[in-house]
C-alpha cells in the first residue's frame, strides 16, 4: 500500500496509507463527529478548502449512493479516516467510497490515528495543513505547506463553490423566494421546494437591484464556507434590504445577516462539525439536537438591541439563532435541513415560509 | 426540591433475561436520589447485589418482591414516592400491581417518571399497535383470523411470508411461517384446530429484516435525545438478548439512521415516557422501510449496554428526570462541562456477544429464537468492528481465541448450513468455518452468497469476518510479523498473533474527543498514541469475572466492587479490568481507572504496567481471574494477596491431600481412575454411592453421584473418554450435612464472619442448595472444630486474604470437600448478614495490613440474633429440555434471601421470594419418591397431609404411602394411559410437585413429570430435604419486614458486652 501523511502547520505529522489517487491537499484541518453521513459531508460546499478528518473510525460502510450528494462534486480538499470499507453493503450503494474519492481526485489518508488528530486539533485549534498521498507528494508536502501558510486565505472559498448563473428551482405558483447562494447544499433547496416555494438561486454577490428584480416574498441566505467578513459586498446588500423584504439565513447566511444588522462574528477555536449539537430554543424552552458545520460564530454579546437571541448552544453557550424584534428577519447557525444529521429543526423552514403566505 | 423518601424496587434474583444490569441501574438510581438529598428505601430479594448494601440505600429491605410483602413495607415506611422503572420487568410489573391494587393511592405514594398508563400501553400489543397507527408509525400488519378465507384475503393484501400464531395453545403448536397460499391454507387449518378459541393471529413476517435498537431519553419538558443506536448482526428472528449486537449501527445510511431516530422521538413523545426507553425496529434491507417491533418504557439490558458503550449513564439521568429535572439542566458527568442534553458520538465500535449456559445443560434445546436463553454477555470495545468482535469473543471465557480452528472444522457442509440457517450458539463460528472453506476453495464470493441465502446476515459483516478468517489462516501458516501486528490491532491475543507490541489506551468520552473528558474509562488499541493518565496514588489492579454464567454470577462482581471501594478507602487507586457491560464493577464511578477489556493475561498485564500498579488482585474475580495466576507470574506481574503457590496447592489434588494429611484433616476417600474398568474397581472398594468427575474440569462440570454399577456404566457411556493426563476421580460419597465458611486470613489471625449450613445433604452443588446462617443443627464444639480446621488450612495454604471451604459432617466427623483461595457465592450474603466487610478485610490483608489493626475483629464473629436463608432460583422454564433434578453440577442462575428472627420465618420469606407459591390448605401435591428414599419420605409427607394438603401419587408410591397410613389419591402412570400424570399437570390439577427420583439420567417418566411441572409453572422440589424445609415454612408464619439496618442494630446491641 502507498503511504500518505497529514502535516499540520505546527510540525506534527500523522502517517497512514493512500488510496490510488496521489496528490497534495492544502487547507484547514478540521474534524467531523457524525457517525454517519460521510457522502453528504464530503460533498458539502461548506467544507471547501478543508481537510476533513472523520472521528468515527469506520467510514464507507454503506458505499456511495450518488443520490444524497449535496453538490455535483466532492468539496473537501482532502479526507482523513481510520478505516475505509472495501466491501460496502447497501441497496443504494453504487460504488465504494475509495473508488469515488479516487475518481474525485481527493487526496485521502486512511489507516490514520484519527483520534490523536482530533485531540491535536482540539488542543491547537483549527490549523493549516497538508495532506500528501503517495511518496512523491509526501516528499514535497512540507515545503508546499510552508508556502501555503504564508499566503493562505479563505477569501476564494465562497466563489469557488457558489453558483455564477441564476437558476430557478421548484414549481411555478408557489411563494417566490430568492436564495443567495454562498455555497448552498442541495438539501436546502430540497426543503424549500418541498414546501412549495419557487426558488430563484442567485450568486452570493447579486446586487439589491438584481434581487428585487425577482420581487421575492423573502430572501434566503445560504450556508457556505469560510469567514463571513470575507463578503463585505453581500453584507452591504443585506443591510440595504433590511425592512424591504423578509430575510432568513442559515449558517454562513446567519452570520452574514448578523453582520448586516450590526453584530460581530469571531472564529471558534476548532469549530462545530457534526450531528449532535444540543441547542436550546429560548422561545419554546425545548432542546433540539442539530447538525453543525461552521468555524465562525456570531458573538451573542455583540447583538444589537434590535436583535433577540432565540437559540443558544448548550455545549459552549455560543449563539445559535436570532430574530429581529421589529422586522421579519431571522436566522439560525445550525442546519435545519440536516443531510447529514438529525431533523429536529426541520420545521423552521415551514415556519419561515408560513409567514409569507 | 424538598427532601422526600423514595421507594426503589429491584429486579430480584438473576434469571435468564434479567441479570446484573438492574443492580447497575439500581445503584445509579439510589446514588442519584441521595445526591439530591432524598431518603432511599430499597426492596430487593437478591442478596448478591451492591444495591442491597446498607451503604447504598437508607433503608434496605431484603424481602420478597410480591404485592403483600411490599405493601407491608409501604405501610411501614410511608414513602412519598415510588420509582418503578429501574428494576427490570419484575420491578415494573410489581409497581403496576401495587398501583392497580390501590396500595399506592391508599398510602399516598406518588409514582415517579413514566406514568402507569404508558407502561400498560407498551405491554398491551393491541393498544400499542393502535397508538402507533394513530401517530403514523409503522408496525407489522396483522389480523385476527377465524376462517381460512379471511387469512387468504389478508395474504392477498400483504403478500408472503406470513407468520401464523394460533391463540391459546401450549407452546405455539400449530403455528409457523408460511411462504405461499398452499402452506397458508394448511397451516391455518391446523392452527385453527389447535387453538382453544378457534382463532389465529396472522402477521407479516419480518424475518431477514435488520434488527435495530435505539436507546432514547425524554424529560418532563418533552426534550429527547438518543443515547445510542445498535444493530444486531443476527437479523430479526433471534431475541435481541441472544443476538450479537454492534453499537453504533454500521450498515445504515445517514438517512436511515435519522429516519429511525425521528421515529424514536415520535414514539417516546406519543407514549409520554419520562426517563429511559428502548425501541426495537425492523428495517427492510432492500427498501429502507421499517416497522416498530416493541418498546420497553424502562431501563433495560440494552440501556446498560448503551451506557457502557457510550459512557452515558442512562439510569442515573433517568432517575434525575423522574425527579423532575430536565436534560438541559443536568450536567454531563463524563465531560463535566457539557449538559446531559447531549447525544454521545463514538470514535470506536462496540460488540456484545451473549454467553449461553449450554455447556451446563447437554439436553437443552440450543436453537435460538424468540425465547432468550443466554445468562450473560461479554462486550468488546475496539477502534474497529473487528477488534471489538475479537475482544468480545475472547472475553466469553470459553477458551476460544479465534473464529476458526475449533471442532467445527470437522463438521460437514450440511451441518454448517443447518446451523447457519437455523441459528444456535455456534452460528458465528459456523459462518467463519464456511468462509474458511470458501477461501480454501478460492470461492469466497460464492461462500458469502450462500451464507446470505441461508441466514440473511448482511454482506458487510461477512466481509469483515472474511478478513479475520484470512488473517487467521496466514497466522496459522506463519505467526508473528506484519500479520501478527495486524492481528493485535484486530483484537487478537498476543498468543494468537505470535507477537507482542506496545499497547495504547484510548478513552471512552461520549464525544469522540471533541471535548476533554474527566471519566477514567479506557479500552486498549494498538498502533495508536496512548491516553492513559496513570493515577497519582498507588494503583492496584482488581481483575473482574467477565460474563455472568451459571456458577460465576453477580456475586463476584459484588466482591470486585467492594475490593475497589476498600482500595480507595486505603488510599490506593483501584484499577478494574472487566468486560461485563451489565455490572456495577464496570461503572467508571467505582474505580479510579476502568479498563473495559476481557480479563485476560494480556490485558491485565497491560493495565498493571500502564498504571505502575503495585500488584494485581485475583481473588475477587472468580475462577476466571484465579486461572490467570500462573501466566501473570510468568510475565513478572506481582500478585498481591494469596499468591500462585497457594492457588496451586488448593487446586492440585495431590498437594492438597498432602497438606490435609499433615494437618490430620479428613476428606472423603477417593482415587483417580485411568479407565472405567478401574473406576468400577475403585467404586467397589469404596462402596457405593460414589462421586465421579473428570479431573480437568472445575465447577462441577460432568460431576455425578453414582449409586450402583448400572449407573456407573451409563455414566461411562455418556461421559467423554478418560484421557491419560486427566484421570477420572472417584470419591466416596458421604451423604452428610454440608457446611461452608468464608474467611480472611492474614498469616496470623483469621476472621470468620459465620458458618453456613446447607439444607440439602451433600451431593447437591452448594450453589443449588438452600443455605442457612447461622447454623441450626451444628453443635458448638463442631463449629469450633470448623474454625480450627479453617485456620489450619489457611495457614498451610499460606493464604493472604480470602478462603472458602466446604465441609461435610458425616456421622459426627468433619470432612473437607474443597477449599478455594478466593471469593465465593456466599461472600455477599455473609457480609449482609453479619455486617463484617470480609472483602475489605481481605483487600487490606493483601496490602499488608493485619486483622488486629482493622475494625472487623478476629476469630468467629458472634452469631447474629436472626436467621438468613439463601434459596436458589432456576431458569428452567426458559431452557427447553433441561433436566431439573439437582446434583453436583450447578444449575441455578440466581438466588434470593429470606431474613427473619426465626429460621422458619426466614425459610418462608425465602421460598416466597424465590417465586414458590405457598400452597394453601387443600392444595394438591403430586408425589413421586425414589425407592431408596421412600422410608425417609414418610414423616415429611405426613406433615403435608397434616397441613391439609391432598397428596396424589402414581400407584407404586401411593401404595407405599397408604400402607404407612397417609391418605393419597391415585393418578395413572404415563404408561397406564390417559388421563395420566402429565395430563393432570397440564390441566393445572396440581399445586406442588415433589419428585426426587435420584440419579435419573435419561428421558424417564420422572424427567417428563419434572419438565411438565416447569412448563406449567408449578413449583417442583427434587429433594426431600427441600420438601422438609418447605413443610417447615408452611407450618409457620414469617415476621414483619425489617430493614437490614435494623437487623444490624439488633446484632450490635446483642453482641456488645
Amino acid at each position: 500500500m502507498k503511504p500518505a501523511a497529514l502535516f499540520l502547520a505546527d510540525g506534527t505529522r500523522f502517517d497512514g496509507h493512500a488510496l490510488r489517487y496521489e496528490g497534495i491537499a492544502l487547507g484547514e484541518a478540521v474534524f467531523y463527529t457524525g457517525m454517519t453521513g460521510y457522502e453528504e459531508a464530503l460533498t458539502d460546499p461548506s467544507y471547501a478548502g478543508q481537510i476533513l478528518t472523520f472521528t468515527y473510525p469506520m467510514i464507507g460502510n454503506y458505499g456511495i449512493s450518488e443520490t444524497v450528494a449535496q453538490y455535483p462534486r466532492a468539496c473537501v480538499a482532502g479526507a482523513v479516516m481510520k478505516r475505509i470499507a472495501q466491501h460496502p453493503s447497501h441497496h443504494q450503494s453504487r460504488k465504494a467510497l475509495g473508488e469515488w474519492l479516487d475518481e474525485q481526485r481527493i487526496p485521502t489518508l486512511v489507516d490514520a490515528d484519527t483520534r490523536s488528530i482530533t485531540i491535536a486539533l482540539r488542543e491547537h485549534g483549527t490549523i493549516w495543513a497538508a495532506l500528501a498521498a503517495g511518496e512523491e507528494a509526501i516528499a514535497r508536502a512540507e515545503a508546499q505547506l510552508t508556502d501555503f501558510v504564508r499566503t493562505a486565505t479563505t477569501k476564494e472559498l465562497v466563489p469557488s463553490v457558489a453558483t455564477t448563473v441564476e437558476h430557478v428551482e421548484g414549481r411555478e405558483g408557489g411563494p417566490r423566494v430568492v436564495l443567495l447562494d454562498c455555497g448552498v447544499k442541495k438539501a436546502i433547496i430540497r426543503e424549500l421546494t418541498a414546501l412549495g416555494a419557487n426558488v430563484t438561486v442567485l450568486p452570493y454577490n447579486a446586487s439589491k437591484e438584481q434581487i428585487m428584480e425577482h420581487d421575492p416574498a423573502a430572501v434566503f441566505i445560504s450556508p457556505g464556507p469560510g469567514d463571513p467578513t470575507d463578503l463585505p459586498q453581500t453584507i452591504e446588500t443585506l443591510r440595504s434590504m433590511l425592512g424591504q423584504r423578509p430575510m432568513y439565513g442559515v449558517c454562513l447566511g446567519h452570520q452574514l445577516l448578523a453582520l448586516a444588522c450590526g453584530a460581530q462574528t469571531f472564529k471558534l477555536p476548532y469549530g462545530h462539525r457534526g450531528g449532535n449539537q444540543p441547542v436550546k430554543d429560548l422561545r419554546h424552552g425545548e432542546v433540539i439536537v442539530t447538525a453543525h458545520n461552521h468555524g465562525y460564530a456570531v458573538d451573542a454579546l455583540s447583538l444589537p438591541s434590535a436583535l433577540e437571541q432565540t437559540m443558544v448552544n448548550l455545549n459552549d453557550g455560543t449563539n445559535e439563532g436570532f430574530r429581529h424584534r421589529d422586522l421579519p428577519v431571522a436566522a439560525v447557525q445550525f442546519h435545519p435541513e440536516a443531510s447529514p444529521g438529525p431533523f429536529d429543526a426541520r420545521r423552521l423552514f415551514a415556519e419561515w415560509l408560513q409567514d409569507l403566505v | 426540591m424538598p427532601q422526600r423518601s423514595v421507594l426503589v424496587i429491584g429486579s430480584g434474583p438473576i434469571v435468564i433475561g434479567q441479570a446484573a444490569e438492574f443492580d447497575y441501574a439500581g445503584v445509579q438510581a439510589c446514588r442519584a436520589l441521595r445526591e439530591e438529598g432524598h431518603r432511599v428505601i430499597l426492596v430487593n430479594s437478591n442478596p448478591a447485589t451492591i444495591m442491597t448494601d446498607p451503604e447504598v440505600a437508607d433503608a434496605v429491605y431484603l424481602e420478597p418482591l410480591t404485592v403483600p410483602s411490599v405493601e407491608r413495607i409501604i405501610e411501614r415506611e410511608r414513602p412519598d414516592a415510588l420509582l418503578p422503572t429501574l428494576g427490570g420487568q419484575t420491578g415494573l410489573n410489581l409497581a403496576v400491581e401495587l398501583f392497580e391494587a390501590g396500595v399506592l393511592e391508599r398510602n399516598g405514594v406518588e409514582l415517579l417518571g413514566t406514568p402507569v398508563d404508558t407502561i400498560k400501553l407498551a405491554e398491551d400489543r393491541e393498544r400499542f399497535k393502535h397508538k402507533m397507527i394513530e401517530i403514523g408509525e409503522p408496525v407489522a400488519s396483522s389480523a385476527i383470523v377465524t376462517k381460512i378465507d379471511e387469512g387468504l384475503a389478508f395474504a392477498a393484501e400483504h403478500g408472503y411470508p406470513l407468520v401464523v400464531r394460533p391463540a391459546y395453545t401450549l407452546g405455539g403448536t400449530g403455528g409457523g411461517i408460511v411462504y405461499d397460499e398452499h402452506e397458508l391454507s394448511e397451516t391455518l387449518e391446523s392452527g385453527l384446530a389447535a387453538s382453544l378459541i378457534h382463532q389465529v393471529l396472522l402477521e407479516i413476517s419480518l424475518l431477514g429484516w435488520k434488527e435495530i435498537e435505539y436507546e432514547v431519553l425524554r424529560d418532563g419538558a418533552n426534550n429527547c435525545i438518543i443515547v445510542c443506536n445498535m444493530e444486531n448482526i443476527d437479523p430479526v428472528g433471534v431475541h435481541t438478548g441472544d443476538s450479537i449486537v454492534v453499537a453504533p449501527s454500521q450498515t445504515l445510511s445517514d438517512l436511515e439512521y435519522q429516519m429511525l431516530r425521528t421515529s424514536s422521538l415520535n414514539v417516546i413523545r406519543a407514549l409520554n415516557v419520562q426517563g429511559g426507553c428502548n425501541i426495537q425496529f425492523a428495517l427492510h434491507p432492500e427498501r429502507s422501510e421499517y416497522c416498530i417491533i416493541e418498546v420497553n418504557p424502562r431501563v433495560s439490558r440494552s440501556s446498560a449496554l448503551a451506557s457502557k458503550a457510550t459512557g452515558y449513564p442512562i439510569a442515573k439521568i433517568s432517575t434525575r428526570i423522574a425527579l423532575g429535572q430536565t436534560l438541559d439542566e443536568i450536567p454531563n458527568p463524563v465531560t463535566g462541562v457539557t449538559k446531559a442534553a447531549y447525544e454521545p458520538t463514538l470514535d470506536y465500535v462496540v460488540v456484545k456477544i451473549p454467553r449461553w449456559p449450554f455447556d451446563k445443560f447437554p439436553l437443552a434445546d440450543t436453537t435460538l429464537g424468540t425465547q432468550m436463553k443466554s445468562t450473560g454477555e461479554a462486550m468488546g470495545i475496539g477502534r474497529t468492528f473487528q477488534a471489538a468482535l475479537m475482544k468480545a469473543i475472547r472475553g466469553l471465557d470459553l477458551k476460544r481465541e479465534t473464529l476458526t480452528g475449533s471442532a467445527l472444522a470437522e463438521w460437514t457442509g450440511d451441518q454448517l448450513d443447518a446451523v447457519i440457517a437455523k441459528p444456535n450458539h455456534e452460528r458465528l463460528f459456523a459462518v467463519a468455518e464456511a468462509l474458511r472453506r470458501g477461501i480454501a476453495a478460492h470461492r469466497e464470493t460464492e461462500a458469502i452468497a450462500r451464507i446470505i441465502e441461508l441466514s440473511a446476515i448482511d454482506k458487510f459483516w461477512l466481509y469483515e469476518l472474511l478478513e479475520l478468517v484470512r488473517m487467521e489462516e496466514r497466522l496459522r501458516e506463519q505467526p508473528g510479523g506484519e500479520w501478527g501486528e495486524r492481528a493485535l490491532e484486530a483484537g487478537y491475543s498476543t498468543h494468537s498473533a505470535g507477537v507482542r507490541n506496545a499497547v495504547s489506551f484510548r478513552m471512552v468520552d461520549t464525544a469522540a474527543a471533541e471535548f476533554p473528558a474527566k471519566s477514567p474509562y479506557y479500552y486498549i488499541a494498538h498502533g495508536e498514541s496512548d491516553e492513559m493518565r496513570a493515577p497519582a496514588k498507588e494503583a492496584v489492579v482488581v481483575v473482574g469475572s467477565g460474563p455472568i454464567r451459571i456458577g460465576q454470577g453477580i456475586e463476584f462482581d459484588y466482591s470486585c466492587v467492594h475490593a475497589a471501594w476498600a482500595l480507595r478507602e486505603a488510599g490506593c487507586a483501584p484499577v478494574v479490568v472487566n468486560n461485563n457491560p451489565e455490572t456495577v464493577s464496570t461503572d467508571f464511578d467505582v474505580s479510579d481507572v476502568l479498563i473495559f477489556e476481557p480479563p485476560g493475561a494480556d490485558e491485565v498485564e497491560a493495565a498493571y504496567r500502564a498504571t505502575n500498579a503495585r500488584g494485581v488482585m485475583l481473588a475477587f474475580g472468580g475462577q476466571t481471574a484465579i486461572n490467570l495466576a500462573d501466566e501473570l507470574a510468568r510475565r513478572g506481574v506481582t500478585i498481591v494477596g494469596s499468591d500462585r503457590r497457594s492457588l496451586d496447592m488448593a487446586e492440585d489434588r495431590e498437594k492438597f491431600d498432602a497438606a490435609l494429611h499433615r494437618l490430620g484433616v479428613a476428606r472423603p476417600e477417593g482415587k483417580a481412575a485411568r479407565s472405567f474398568r478401574e473406576a468400577r474397581a475403585i467404586a467397589r472398594e469404596l462402596g457405593f454411592p460414589v462421586l465421579v468427575r473428570p479431573s480437568y474440569v472445575l465447577g462441577g462440570r460432568g460431576m455425578e453421584v453414582v449409586y450402583n454399577e448400572g449407573q456407573l456404566a451409563s455414566y461411562a457411556e455418556s461421559a467423554p473418554p478418560i484421557l491419560p493426563d486427566a484421570p477420572l476421580l472417584v470419591d466416596k460419597y458421604l451423604r452428610g450435612l454440608e457446611v461452608e465458611v468464608d474467611a480472611a486470613f492474614d498469616g496470623e489471625d483469621i476472621l470468620i464472619p459465620g458458618v453456613f449450613e446447607h439444607i440439602e445433604r451433600a451431593g447437591i452443588h452448594s450453589g443449588d442448595s438452600i443455605s442457612v446462617y447461622p447454623t441450626q443443627t451444628v453443635a458448638p464444639e463442631m463449629e469450633q472444630r470448623i474454625v480450627d480446621v479453617t485456620t489450619a488450612i489457611a495457614r498451610e495454604l499460606n493464604i493472604r486474604g480470602l478462603i472458602n471451604i466446604q465441609f461435610v459432617i458425616h456421622e459426627g466427623k468433619l470432612y473437607i470437600i474443597e477449599a478455594n483461595p478466593r471469593a465465593s457465592r456466599t461472600v455477599p450474603i455473609i457480609q449482609k448478614a453479619t455486617g463484617v466487610n470480609l472483602v475489605a478485610a481481605a483487600t487490606r490483608i493483601a496490602l499488608g495490613e493485619m486483622l488486629r489493626d482493622m475494625p472487623y475483629g478476629t476469630g468467629l464473629t458472634p452469631r447474629a440474633p436472626f436467621v438468613v436463608v439463601k434459596i436458589p432460583v432456576f431458569s428452567f422454564a426458559k431452557m427447553r429440555g433441561v433436566e431439573t433434578i439437582l446434583g453436583p453440577e450447578m444449575k441455578s442462575t440466581g438466588e434470593v434471601l429470606g431474613i427473619d428472627e426465626r429460621f422458619a420465618g426466614a425459610l418462608r420469606k425465602g421460598f416466597i421470594g424465590a417465586g414458590v407459591r405457598m400452597p394453601a390448605e387443600g392444595a394438591r401435591v403430586l408425589v413421586s419418591i425414589a425407592d431408596e428414599e421412600k422410608e425417609a419420605s414418610i414423616p415429611i409427607l405426613q406433615r403435608y397431609a397434616s397441613l391439609g394438603h391432598r397428596l396424589i401419587a402414581t400407584p407404586g408410591t401411593r401404595e407405599y404411602l397408604q400402607a404407612a397410613g397417609i391418605t393419597c389419591e391415585r393418578v395413572n402412570k404415563i404408561s397406564d394411559g390417559s388421563p395420566h400424570v402429565l395430563d393432570l399437570i397440564h390441566d393445572r390439577g396440581v399445586d406442588l410437585v415433589i419428585n426426587d427420583a435420584l440419579g435419573a439420567r435419561e428421558l424417564t417418566d420422572n424427567y417428563r413429570i419434572r419438565r411438565a411441572a416447569v412448563e406449567a409453572n408449578i413449583a417442583c422440589l427434587t429433594s426431600l430435604d427441600t420438601a422438609r424445609a418447605l413443610a417447615e415454612a408452611l407450618e409457620n408464619t414469617a415476621g414483619p419486614p425489617r430493614t437490614l439496618q435494623e437487623y444490624r442494630c439488633a446484632q450490635t446491641t446483642k453482641s456488645s458486652p
